[in-house]
C-alpha cells in the first residue's frame, strides 16, 4: 500500500502544484483531470474489477450532471448535498440498466448497453421539460458553506477533497467482500457460484457502484464545464473513457488516475488541429491493448513504483514511510498481524 | 396512400442496413466478437465516391470501384495491423481495439474533411421512377438492385469457391477446419475484406442520398447491430431480414408517429430483443444467456 | 443414530438424449469421508455438478435433513456445502490469502451475518476477524510463506490447497472435493491424505471424495459409491467394496488394487 500511496501522493501533489501556479486555463484542465479520474474510476470498476463492458458509463455520467443542476436550481440544494445525491440517484438507475442488462453474455451485454447509451444521449437531447433539450442547462453558481465559489481554482478546492475521497472509498471497496466477489464473478464465475456468491447480484451492484461514481463524476464535471451540454454523453466520450481506463491500467485505481492525467492533458495540446485528438486516441488505444495490455500501471508496477490494486490481502510494503512525510501514519497490515500473533 | 412510399424507402434504407449487418454477421460466425469499426467502411464509401465525383468528376461507376477498393484495403489493414495480433485474446480486448481503430479512422476522415457536412449532387439527376403508382427515387432502385447483386455473388462465392468454403468451415468449427488444413488466418483476410467491401458500398450507395460527415458511419454501425441482432447474429439470411425490417419500421414509425423517433427505434428494437430473446430470430441458441 | 450429512435420493440427470445419472442413491454420514470412484465417464463430475445445483436434476438432496434440491447453486453454501474443482478455478490475479477470503461469502449463520453486515459490511474489525482465520488456515495447509503471493506463481499442489482453503474458511459441514489429487505427485497426495485425516480429526466435518488415485480412496474414505455408466453398482464401507469383483471388473481388470 505504501507505495502506491507513495506515487499516488506525488501526483496528487504535482496537480495541486500545477492548479495553484497555473492561468485559469490551466485550473480548468486540472479540475477536467480530478472530474474524468472520479469517471474512469467508476468505469474501471464495472470494466476492469467485474469484466462487464459497458457502453452506458457515459450516459450515467450525463444523468449524474443533470440530476445535479436539477437538485441545485429546483431543490435548491447547496452543491455539497446535490453531489451524493445525484450520485445516488444516478446509482438508482444503474441498477435499473444493470437488472435486465447483467443477465446477457458479455458480448451482447455490450449492445445493450450501447442501446441504453444512445436511448439516453437522445432523452438528454429531446426531453425538453426537463433537460432543456438542445439549448442545455447552466449550471447554478455553487456555493461552499455559505462562500460562493467564482474562479476555477477555487473549484479545485472542493473538487480535489471529493476525488480524494471517492478514490479512498474505491480502494476500501475493491479490498473488501464485495472487491473479491467482482473479480471472482469475472474470473470463476462457475466457483463462484458454489462459493455463495449470487452472480446477478453483483454484477448488478458492480453496475450500481460504477454508476454512483459517474453520477458523483457527473455532477463534478456540471460544476467544471458550468454549461450542461447534451451531446456531451455520447459514444465519442464514452470512447475516451475507455481510453483512459485501458491506457492507464485495467483493474487499477492508480492506473484510472494516470489514465484520466495522460488522456485529458495530451489531447489538449492538439486542441487545434482538427481530428487529430481521435487520431491520438485511437493509436494509443490500440497500441496499449496490443502490446501493454497492463496500461501504465502495468510498466509502473514493473518498475517498482506501483502495487497492484489491493483486494484485501497483499503483501504489506516497507518502502518510503510517507507517513513520516505527512506526520501521520496509517496501521500498515504488517503491524496488525504482529498484534494479532502476540494477542495469540 | 403514403404507405408505398414509406415502405420502398424503407426498403431501400433496409438494404444499407442488410449489407453493414452482413458484414458484422460474417465477422462473428469466424471470429466470434462484433467489431466496432465496421461504421467507418461505410464513412470511407461515401466519402471515396465523394471524392472521386466531385474531385475527379468521374462517372458513377468508377465511384463504385473506388468505393470497393477502399473498403477492401480498410478491412484488409484492420485484420492484419489490429485483429491479427490479438488472435487468441479475450473478446474484450478484441472489441476494444476495434474500437479504438474506429475512433483512429474517424480522427483521420476529421483532419482530412474537418467538421464539415458535404453532399453529392443526385446522381441520376432526380429521375424518378413510377413503381405500383409510387414515385421511387432511381438511387433507392439502384441500392436494391446494387445489394442484390452483391449479395448474389457473395452466395456464388461462399457456395462454389474454395475460399468460400474455407469461410464457412471456420465459421463452424474452428478447430476442425485447421485440423484439415485450412488456415484461420487467411480466412480472417478475406472475411475483413469482404466486409469492409460491404461496408464501402453501403456507403457508396447511400452518398448520394444523405448528408456526408467523418461521423456518419456510427450511426449505420448502431443500426447493423440492430438488424442483425434481430436476424440473429449467427444467421446470415437473418442480417438481411433484419436490416429490411428495420428500415421499413423505421420508416413507418418515421411516417405515422413522429420522425423524432428514428434514431431511437434501433435502439429500442435492440433492447427488447437483446432482453427477450438474445438470438434473434434465425440465430442459434447457443448465444445469448449468461 | 442421527440423520447423514447428506443424502442422495434417485438423482438423474440427462443432457439430450443421454443419460448421465440414473437413479442414483447413497448418504455421507457427518464427520465421515465418503468416496465416489467409477471409471471414467461413469457421472461422477455430474454427480458433483448435480449435488451443487450446477446442472437441473431430477430426485432429492438433503443437507443434514434440509431439502436443498430447488435452491440455486449460490445459495447451497449457506446451507454448508462448498467444493473444489478439478480443473483449479481460482482467480489467478489475486493473492492466495484474497482467493482463501472469497470464501467467506458462503459462511452459514444467516442470521448472524445478517446483523454483522448491517452494522459494517465493510468494517475494518470484520475484515480483520477474516483475514485472521484465513491465515489460520494457510498455516494449516502449509501455506504461510506464501500467503501474498498470486496463485498463478504457486506450483500445483499448493494452488489445489488454496481451493481447499477456500472451502474451509466458509466454515462448511460437508465439503466436496473432485478429483484433489488429480495431477499430484506421490508424495504431495501423501500430503494431500495427511491433510484431510487432519481435518477430519480436527474440524469433524464430513467429505464427499471423488478420486481415481485408489491409494488416497483406501487410506482416507470410510464408505464408498461406485459408479458405472451413471448408476451406482456397489456402495458401503471401503474395503467390501474395493475388493467387490463386479466393481474391479468396472476398472477393466485393474487387480491390483484390490
Amino acid at each position: 500500500m505504501n507505495r502506491t500511496l507513495t506515487t499516488f501522493s506525488t501526483i496528487v501533489l504535482v496537480l495541486i502544484a500545477v492548479a495553484v501556479l497555473g492561468d485559469a486555463y490551466t485550473q480548468y484542465v486540472v479540475n477536467l483531470v480530478i472530474t474524468f479520474a472520479v469517471i474512469s474510476i467508476g468505469l474501471n470498476i464495472v470494466l476492469g474489477f467485474s469484466g462487464l463492458l459497458s457502453f452506458a458509463h457515459s450516459a450515467f455520467v450525463g444523468v449524474g450532471a443533470y440530476a445535479t443542476a436539477i437538485m441545485m436550481s429546483s431543490l435548491g440544494m447547496p452543491y455539497l448535498f446535490a453531489l451524493p445525491a445525484a450520485g445516488l440517484f444516478t446509482a438508482f438507475i444503474g441498477v435499473l440498466v444493470g437488472l435486465p442488462a447483467v443477465r446477457v453474455k458479455g458480448l451482447y451485454l455490450a449492445l445493450v448497453t450501447i442501446a441504453c447509451l444512445y436511448f439516453f444521449e437522445w432523452t438528454f437531447i429531446h426531453w425538453d421539460p426537463v433537460t432543456n433539450g438542445t439549448d442545455g442547462m447552466v449550471m447554478p453558481d455553487i456555493s461552499v458553506f455559505g462562500i460562493p465559489l467564482f474562479d476555477d481554482l477555487q473549484k479545485t478546492y472542493v473538487l480535489f477533497p471529493v476525488a480524494v475521497l471517492m478514490y479512498w472509498v474505491a480502494t476500501r471497496l475493491m479490498s473488501s467482500r464485495l472487491g473479491r466477489s467482482f473479480v471472482m464473478v469475472r474470473d470463476a464465475e462457475l466457483a463462484a457460484q458454489t462459493c455463495g456468491i449470487n452472480i446477478m447480484k453483483a454484477r448488478t451492484l458492480a453496475f450500481a457502484t460504477s454508476a454512483f461514481y459517474a453520477g458523483v463524476g457527473g455532477g463534478m464535471f456540471a460544476a467544471t464545464v458550468s454549461f450542461i451540454d447534451p451531446h456531451s454523453f455520447g459514444l465519442l466520450q464514452m470512447i475516451m473513457l475507455f481510453g483512459m481506463v485501458l491506457i492507464g491500467g485495467i483493474s487499477s485505481l492508480v492506473g484510472s488516475l494516470i489514465g484520466a492525467v495522460t488522456l485529458t492533458v495530451l489531447p489538449e495540446f492538439l486542441r487545434e488541429f482538427q481530428g487529430a485528438q481521435e487520431v491520438l486516441y485511437g493509436l494509443l488505444m490500440i497500441i496499449f491493448i496490443i502490446y501493454m495490455p497492463n496500461g501504465i500501471a502495468g510498466l509502473l508496477r514493473s518498475k517498482g513504483l506501483i502495487q497492484p490494486t489491493s483486494l484485501g490481502g497483499r503483501k504489506p510494503s516497507v518502502s518510503v514511510p510517507c507517513h513520516k512525510l505527512l506526520g501521520f501514519r496509517f496501521l500498515s497490515t504488517e503491524a496488525l498481524y504482529a498484534r494479532l500473533r502476540r494477542q495469540k | 396512400m403514403d404507405l408505398p412510399f414509406y415502405i420502398a424507402v424503407g426498403v431501400s434504407n433496409g438494404t444499407l442496413y442488410a449489407l453493414m449487418a452482413l458484414g458484422l454477421v460474417l465477422l462473428y460466425k469466424t471470429q466470434n466478437f462484433v467489431p466496432f469499426v465496421n461504421g467507418e467502411f461505410f464513412t470511407a464509401g461515401a466519402f471515396a465516391a465523394f471524392s472521386v465525383y466531385n474531385i475527379f468528376a468521374m462517372p458513377y461507376w468508377a465511384a463504385l470501384c473506388v468505393a470497393v477498393l477502399c473498403g477492401a484495403a480498410i478491412g484488409y489493414l484492420c485484420e492484419r495491423a489490429v485483429i491479427r495480433p490479438l488472435a487468441n485474446s479475450h473478446h474484450l480486448s478484441l472489441v476494444m481495439v476495434t474500437v479504438g481503430a474506429s475512433i483512429f479512422l474517424q480522427g483521420l476522415a476529421r483532419m482530412k474533411w474537418g467538421d464539415d457536412i458535404y453532399t453529392l449532387p443526385p446522381i441520376a439527376a432526380d429521375f424518378t421512377v413510377r413503381f405500383a403508382g409510387v414515385p421511387i427515387a432511381a438511387q433507392n432502385l439502384i441500392i436494391v438492385a446494387a445489394a442484390i447483386v452483391l449479395v448474389g455473388a457473395l452466395f456464388l462465392f461462399f457456395t462454389y469457391t474454395t475460399m468460400g468454403k474455407q469461410v464457412r468451415a471456420v465459421s463452424q468449427n474452428l478447430i476442425g477446419a485447421q485440423l484439415i488444413g485450412i488456415n484461420p488466418n487467411t480466412v480472417y483476410r478475406t472475411t475483413w475484406i469482404i466486409s469492409g467491401v460491404l461496408g464501402a458500398v453501403a456507403g457508396m450507395l447511400a452518398a448520394p442520398l444523405t448528408l456526408l460527415y467523418p461521423n456518419m458511419g456510427s450511426e449505420v454501425l448502431i443500426k447493423g447491430f440492430a438488424a442483425a441482432i434481430l436476424g440473429g447474429l449467427t444467421s446470415i439470411p437473418g442480417a438481411l431480414i433484419g436490416g429490411l425490417a428495420i428500415g421499413i419500421s423505421e420508416m413507418l414509425i418515421a411516417g405515422y408517429i413522429s420522425t423524432v423517433f428514428i434514431k431511437i427505434s434501433a435502439f429500442i428494437i435492440i433492447m427488447i430483443v437483446l432482453l427477450i430473446k438474445p438470438e434473434g430470430i434465425f440465430g442459434s441458441k447457443a448465444a445469448g444467456r449468461v | 443414530m442421527s440423520e447423514p450429512m447428506l443424502s442422495v435420493e434417485n438423482l438423474s440427470v440427462s443432457f439430450g438424449g443421454l443419460v448421465a445419472l440414473d437413479k442414483v442413491s447413497f448418504n455421507v454420514e457427518p464427520g465421515q469421508i465418503h468416496g465416489i470412484i467409477g471409471p471414467n465417464g461413469a457421472g461422477k463430475s455430474t454427480l458433483f455438478n448435480a449435488i451443487s445445483g450446477l446442472v437441473p436434476s431430477a430426485g432429492r438432496v438433503c443437507l443434514a435433513g434440509l431439502d436443498v434440491t430447488g435452491l440455486p447453486p449460490h445459495a447451497r453454501p449457506g446451507h454448508g456445502i462448498m467444493r473444489t474443482f478439478q480443473s483449479l478455478q481460482l482467480v489467478a490475479s489475486m493473492t492466495v490469502l484474497e482467493n482463501i477470503l472469497v470464501g467467506v461469502v458462503g459462511r452459514r449463520n444467516a442470521g448472524d451475518r445478517f446483523r454483522k453486515e448491517m452494522k459494517n459490511p465493510f468494517s475494518s474489525a470484520n475484515e480483520r476477524e477474516n483475514l485472521e482465520e484465513a491465515y489460520e488456515i494457510a498455516e494449516v495447509l502449509g501455506l504461510t510463506r506464501l500467503i501474498y503471493k498470486t496463485v498463478d506463481l504457486l506450483t500445483f499442489k499448493e494452488q489445489r490447497f488454496v481451493e481447499i482453503g477456500r472451502a474451509l474458511i466458509s466454515r462448511p459441514k460437508l465439503v466436496m472435493l473432485d478429483e484433489p489429487a488429480a495431477g499430484l505427485a506421490g508424495p504431495e497426495i501423501d500430503e494431500l491424505r495427511d491433510l484431510l485425516l487432519q481435518l477430519q480429526e480436527q474440524k469433524g466435518f464430513a467429505m464427499l471424495l471423488v478420486e481415481h488415485v485408489m491409494s488416497l480412496v483406501k487410506q482416507v474414505c470410510r464408505t464408498v459409491t461406485v459408479l458405472e455408466y451413471g448408476a451406482v453398482i456397489a456402495d458401503g464401507p471401503a474395503a467390501e467394496v474395493l475388493s467387490n469383483p463386479r466393481v474391479i471388473k468396472a476398472y477393466l481388470g485393474e487387480e491390483g488394487y484390490a
